[in-house]
C-alpha cells in the first residue's frame, strides 16, 4: 500500500487520500461498465428488430408471391415470368434419382490436393475431412455427391423421432443453430471432442443459411454421422428447406462454390432435408425439437407421419382434386388472428403496432395456394405434351401417391394432411411466449408461439420433463423460460455481427442435469484491437437502423411535418423520437439512439431535411429516378433479390430484361403503385446494365447501399467535442494504449490457455483464420432438472 | 470534465471510442457490505453522506422536487427500460440495478449513495424487490444533485496518489490491491476486467490514458 509508516498523522493523511481515490476510482469503472452495458442492451434490441423486420422480409416474399398465385393465370403476359418462378423440379422416381445424382463419370483432377473419400467412411477420414476443411479445401463434388447419397440412404431408414439414451454414464451433447459459422463447429469440436461412441451428439438443425460455409457443416454432420449412426443425430430445422435456402443465402454459397454440379448437388440436399429426422427424445425424459411446440403437438402423429413428403415449408404434399373451397378456409382464419394486443414473446416482449399493409399470410395457407398452381400448372405442360409421357405419368403417379388414387374421402386425406402439415410447421418454427395460450406465429408466418401452460400440458402428456429448442439467438448462447422447463440453445456465436453473442452447447448426463458450455469465436477480430472490434458490431447495427430510416423516408417526413405545421423543417428532439417510432414500430430507445443516428442539432431542434440528405444512397445517379419508387424498392429489395435469383435458373447472375421489367411490374401492381416504362428504364440505366439485354442482379442490389456517413458524422463531432474541451488531449479513434483486450479472456474462470493458437496456423490472415483461434469462457452452471 | 447532464454524457459516448462487452457476466451487481443499521432520524433530504459523519439521515422520496425537463424524462426512461429483464416486460428494475441504471445515466454514486436513497435494503432485498420508473426518478434526482460527483481532475489525482515515482504510472500490482481492500471494494473479477490489457510489460499502467479511457464511455 502507498501508506507510510513513518509518523502517524502523515500516514492517517496517506490512508485517508488512498482511501478517498480508491472510492472514485471504483465509482468511476462502474459508471464506465453501466454505461457499456446500456450500449450493449441497445445493440442487441437493434439486432433483435433487425432479425424482426427480416422476418417481415420473409413474410413480404410470400405475400408477393402468394399475389401472383391468386391474380395471374397461365394466360396473362407475364404467364412466362410466373411459371418461372413456381416451376415445379420435376419428380421422378427413386431409380431416376440415384442415376441423375451419379458421380461416378465425375473425375478428379490429380491436382487435386483435398480429401478422396472411400466409403464406407471412418473415423480417420471424417477427422481428416474436418482438418481438410479448417485449412479452407474444398471437397471435390464428386465425394460430395458421393457422401450426400449414402447420407441419403440412411435417413432414409431412420424414424421421424430419434431416440437417444444415456446409458452407460455416456453425456450427451446438444447443439444449437450453426448458421454456416464453420468456426463455431469446430471450437465446439475442439473443446468438447468430436462425435464417437463414447460422445454422442445431438445437432438441433439450422446448419445452414447466413454463414458461409454451410455446406461444409452439412459434410462434416453427415460424415460423422455415416461414420457413427448410433451416436450421432440430426434434427431438422426450418432453414433445412431449398425455399429459404434461396433466400437466405445457402442455394448461393453452394452455387458459387461448386459451379459445375452445384445444382445437382441442391436437388440432393432437398430430398436429403426433407428426410432429415423431426426430433429426438433423450431418455424418454427430455425433448429436442429446433422451434417447439404448439398446444396440438402429438408425438404419437409424429411418429407416424411421411417426413419426406415435406419438402419445403412453401409446399405442402401435393394433393389431387384439392377444391378451392378447402384451401381457403385457412386463409380466412389465419386472416382473422390478427394480435395486435400481442405481448410477450421472449424476443420481442414490447407491443407492436401494425406494419405496412400486407396480408398477413401463414405459412401454411399459402402453401396450399402454391400446390394448386402446381397443379394446373402440370395440367398446362400436360396438354402441351412436354414431357415424354413415360416419365409424365411416373411424375403424375408420383403425385398422386400421396393422396389415395380410389378418392372417396379425398377431403379426409386433405385434412390428414393439413394437420400433419401444421404439426411439422409447428415442430420447426413456433417460439415460447411469457402468457399462457397459443397462438399463431405471424412474425415468422409458421408454427406458433406456444406458452407456460401449453409446456406444462405437453409435459405431463407425454411424460417428459425437459423441452430444448433453438431457433432463437440468444446473448448468452442460452436461456431458460416457462419456469426452467424450455431451454434454447443457440450455438452461432457472434450470429448478427462479431461480439453480438455467444454460442452454447449442453451435456446431458444420465441425471439430465444440464452442463453448459458457452463460448465465443474470435477469429473475426483478430487483428482488430477490442475497441475497434466493437465498434463494428456498433456500426452494423447502426447502418441497419439508417437503412430502415430511409426506407420509410416519406413516412417519416409526413409525420414531422404533422409536428412542424409551419413546415420550418425544424422539430423538437421529442418529437423527432415520438415520429420515428410511429412510423417505424421498432420500440427501440430513440432518444438513447438520436446521437448516433443525427448529428445536426440546434438549441436541440432537428432540421429533419438535412438529415435526410446525409441519409442517401449510395449511388447518385440514382436521383434521376423518382423518389417514392426508389424507396419502395428499396423497402423489398430483399423480395426483388429472392424473385431474381428464382427467375436466373442457369445461375449466371444475370436476369434478362424482360424477366427484370416483369418483375418491376409485378410488384408495382401489387404494392398498387404506378410504375411507368419509362421510370423503369431510368432504373436500368442508372444500374450500369452491360447493354446486353441482360442486367447484372448483385450489381442491381448494390445500388441499394447506403451512403456510409458515420466516418463523416464522427470526424465532424470530434471537432464540436474538442472546441468544447480545448484543454483536453485528443481522442484518437485508433487509440491503442488503453484498450482493453477482449473481456472474454478476461471474465473466464476455467479458460484454456491452450485455446489460443499462435501464429503457426497455415493461414493467419486478418479475416480468414479459423478453428481453434478461439476464447474460451467457461461457465458453468449445474441446474438442477425441472 | 465533469459530466454534469445526461446529454452531455451520450454525446461524449457518441465521440468517442466505443468499447462494447460482450460478455453478459461482466456485469456484477455489486455490493457494499453490509453496513450497520442507521438510527432513526427525522425525515429529510440531506446531503449526501461523507464518511466521517456517524449519523446519515434517511432518504425521503418525497421531498424531492424533480427539476429534470420532460424531455430528458424521456430520455431517462427509456434507458430504465433498457434494463428491464422481467420476463413479462412490467418496466421495473431490481434494487441491485438500480446503481447500473444511474450511472448508466451518467451519475457516480458510490454505492452507499444508492442504497442510501433506496432506503437501506436488506442484501437479500437487492434482487427480490423491484422498483419502476416513478420510484426510481427522484432517487436519481437526488443523486445527480449530489456535489462530489469527482471531476477528471479528480480523478486523476486519486490515481497519482499511488504514483509513487511521479512519472505517470503507477504499479499494476498495487492499484488492484488497493481496488480490491480499500473503499468500496471491487471483485477479483471486476478488478481482472479493468486491469487486463492495461498493464505493460512491467506491470505498470499509464493511468493518464486509462482514465481517458474511463470517463469517455
Amino acid at each position: 500500500m502507498g501508506c507510510g509508516v513513518t509518523k502517524t498523522s502523515e500516514f492517517n493523511k496517506r490512508c485517508d487520500r488512498a482511501m478517498k481515490a480508491a472510492v472514485l476510482i471504483q465509482r468511476w469503472y462502474r459508471q464506465y461498465v453501466a454505461r457499456m452495458e446500456m450500449r450493449r442492451r441497445y445493440t442487441w434490441n437493434i439486432f433483435q428488430s433487425m432479425e424482426y423486420s427480416d422476418l417481415q422480409d420473409q413474410i413480404k416474399l410470400y405475400n408477393f408471391l402468394g399475389y401472383l398465385v391468386d391474380n395471374f393465370t397461365p394466360s396473362s403476359s407475364e404467364r412466362n415470368l410466373i411459371s418461372h418462378i413456381f416451376r415445379e423440379n420435376e419428380v421422378c422416381r427413386d431409380a431416376e434419382w440415384e442415376r441423375y445424382f451419379s458421380y461416378t463419370n465425375i473425375d478428379v483432377p490429380d491436382i487435386y490436393s483435398g480429401p478422396r473419400l472411400t466409403f464406407p467412411l471412418d473415423m480417420d477420414q471424417a477427422a481428416d475431412l474436418v482438418e481438410a476443411f479448417k485449412n479452407k479445401q474444398q471437397l471435390h463434388s464428386r465425394y460430395v455427391l458421393q457422401l450426400l447419397l449414402e447420407t441419403w440412404k440412411l435417413l432414409r431408414v431412420l424414424p421421424n423421432i430419434n431416440r437417444v439414451s444415456t446409458c452407460h454414464s455416456k453425456e450427451i451433447t446438444i447443439c444449437g443453430d450453426l448458421h454456416g459459422q464453420l468456426e463455431d463447429l469446430l471450437l465446439i469440436f475442439y473443446k468438447n471432442g468430436m462425435p464417437s461412441l463414447e460422445k454422442p451428439y445431438v445437432f438441433n438443425g439450422d446448419y445452414v443459411d447466413r454463414g458461409k460455409d454451410s455446406i461444409e457443416i452439412l459434410l462434416i454432420l453427415f460424415a460423422f454421422l455415416l461414420v457413427h449412426p448410433g451416436d450421432v443425430y440430426l434434427n431438422r430445422g426450418n432453414h433445412e428447406d431449398h425455399i429459404i435456402n434461396l433466400r437466405y443465402g445457402f442455394t448461393k454459397e453452394v452455387l458459387g462454390k461448386y459451379k459445375m454440379h452445384g445444382k445437382r448437388i441442391l436437388k440432393l440436399l432437398q430430398k436429403i432435408f426433407s428426410w432429415l429426422p423431426l426430433v429426438t427424445v433423450i431418455d424418454h425424459r427430455v425433448l429436442v425439437v429446433h422451434g417447439g411446440i404448439s398446444d396440438t403437438t402429438d408425438l404419437g402423429l409424429i411418429a407416424r407421419v411421411d417426413r419426406h413428403r415435406y419438402v419445403s415449408a412453401l409446399r405442402p404434399p401435393k394433393k389431387k382434386n384439392a377444391s378451392r373451397s378447402n384451401l381457403y378456409t385457412d386463409t380466412a382464419i389465419n386472416e382473422m388472428i390478427f394480435c395486435k394486443n400481442r405481448r410477450g414473446s421472449l424476443t420481442f416482449p414490447k407491443q407492436f403496432g401494425s406494419r405496412d399493409s400486407f396480408q398477413r399470410r401463414s405459412l401454411q395457407d399459402f402453401s396450399s395456394t402454391v400446390a394448386r398452381t402446381v397443379e394446373e400448372e402440370l395440367e398446362v405442360r400436360r396438354r402441351q405434351a412436354e414431357f415424354s409421357l413415360s416419365s409424365f405419368s411416373m411424375s403424375h403417379r408420383n403425385l398422386n401417391s400421396l393422396s389415395s388414387e380410389s378418392d372417396p374421402d379425398s377431403s379426409e386425406n386433405t385434412e390428414t394432411s393439413n394437420e400433419e402439415w401444421k404439426q411439422i410447421l409447428d415442430l420447426l418454427w413456433s417460439d415460447p411466449m411469457s402468457q399462457d395460450g397459443c397462438i399463431p406465429n405471424e412474425i415468422r408466418g409458421g408454427g406458433c408461439y406456444w406458452g407456460p401452460d401449453v409446456t406444462e400440458d405437453f409435459l405431463n402428456r407425454h411424460n417428459l420433463q425437459l423441452i430444448i429448442r433453438s431457433h432463437e439467438c440468444k446473448q448468452d448462447g442460452y436461456e431458460f423460460c416457462h419456469n426452467r422447463k424450455v431451454l434454447t440453445l443457440f450455438s452461432a456465436s457472434n450470429y448478427y455481427d462479431v461480439g453480438s453473442n455467444r454460442g452454447a452447447f449442453v451435456r446431458l448426463g444420465p441425471d439430465l442435469v444440464p452442463y453448459f458450455v458457452q463460448y465465443q469465436a474470435t477469429s473475426m477480430t483478430r487483428g482488430l484491437s477490442f475497441p475497434q472490434s466493437v465498434k463494428r458490431t456498433e456500426h452494423t447495427a447502426l447502418k441497419v437502423l439508417r437503412e430502415q430510416l430511409f426506407a420509410h423516408k416519406s413516412q417519416l417526413i409526413s409525420a414531422f411535418q404533422e409536428f412542424d405545421k409551419e413546415k420550418t423543417g425544424l422539430i423538437s428532439l421529442n418529437n423527432w423520437a415520438s415520429a420515428v417510432e410511429q412510423v417505424l414500430h421498432l420500440d427501440l430507445p430513440w432518444r438513447v439512439l438520436r446521437p448516433q443516428l443525427v448529428s445536426d442539432t440546434t438549441d436541440s431542434m432537428l432540421n429533419y431535411y438535412c438529415w435526410f440528405r446525409d441519409l442517401a444512397l449510395k449511388k447518385p445517379s440514382s436521383e434521376n429516378v423518382e423518389q417514392t419508387l426508389l424507396e419502395t424498392l428499396y423497402r423489398h429489395r430483399s423480395t426483388l433479390e429472392t424473385i431474381f435469383r428464382i427467375v436466373d435458373t442457369d445461375n449466371s447472375g444475370l436476369i434478362s430484361f424482360e424477366d427484370f421489367r416483369q418483375t418491376l411490374k409485378l410488384l408495382s401492381a401489387y404494392l398498387k403503385m404506378e410504375i411507368s416504362d419509362e421510370a423503369i428504364n431510368d432504373l436500368v440505366i442508372s444500374t450500369d446494365t452491360n447493354n446486353d439485354g441482360s442486367i447484372d442482379i448483385d450489381e442491381f442490389m448494390e445500388a441499394f447501399r447506403l451512403v456510409d456517413r458515420t466516418r463523416l458524422e464522427s470526424s465532424r463531432s470530434l471537432q464540436m467535442f474538442k472546441q468544447e474541451n480545448q484543454d483536453q488531449p485528443q481522442e484518437e479513434e485508433t487509440q491503442q494504449t488503453a484498450d482493453y483486450a477482449s473481456p472474454q479472456t478476461a471474465v473466464s474462470q476455467n479458460a484454456d490457455s491452450a485455446g489460443q493458437q499462435t501464429a503457426d496456423s497455415p493461414d493467419s490472415q486478418a479475416a480468414d483464420s479459423a478453428g481453434s483461434q478461439t476464447e474460451d469462457t467457461c461457465h458453468n452452471s449445474l441446474v438442477p432438472p425441472q | 470534465m465533469q459530466l454534469r447532464s445526461f446529454a452531455e454524457g451520450i454525446k461524449l459516448l457518441k465521440d468517442h471510442s466505443h468499447c462494447f462487452l460482450s460478455s453478459h457476466t461482466l456485469i456484477f451487481a455489486v455490493m457494499a457490505p453490509k453496513k450497520p443499521e442507521p438510527k432513526k432520524e427525522a425525515a429529510k433530504p440531506a446531503p449526501p453522506p461523507e464518511p466521517e459523519k456517524p449519523k446519515e439521515p434517511e432518504f425521503d422520496p418525497k421531498s424531492i422536487t424533480i427539476e429534470f425537463t420532460a424531455e430528458q424524462i424521456e430520455e431517462f426512461k427509456e434507458a430504465f427500460l433498457l434494463f428491464d429483464r422481467t420476463p413479462t416486460g412490467e418496466m421495473k428494475i431490481t434494487y441491485a440495478q438500480c446503481g447500473e441504471v444511474m450511472r448508466a445515466l451518467g451519475q457516480n454514486p458510490t454505492n452507499a449513495e444508492v442504497l442510501k436513497v433506496l432506503g437501506k435494503p436488506k442484501p437479500e432485498e437487492m434482487t427480490s424487490k423491484l422498483i419502476d420508473f416513478e420510484t426510481f426518478l427522484p432517487m436519481f434526482q437526488h443523486v445527480s444533485k449530489s456535489k462530489d460527483q469527482g471531476t477528471f481532475e479528480d480523478f486523476v489525482e486519486g490515481l497519482r496518489v499511488f504514483d509513487k515515482e511521479g512519472n505517470g504510472t503507477v504499479m499494476g500490482a498495487e492499484l488492484r490491491h488497493v481496488l480490491a481492500t480499500l473503499g468500496e471494494k471491487m471483485t477479483e473479477s471486476e478488478v481482472e476486467q479493468l486491469m487486463t490489457g492495461l498493464e505493460d510489460g512491467n506491470g505498470c499502467v499509464n493511468y493518464e490514458a486509462f482514465v481517458k479511457h474511463v470517463m469517455t464511455v
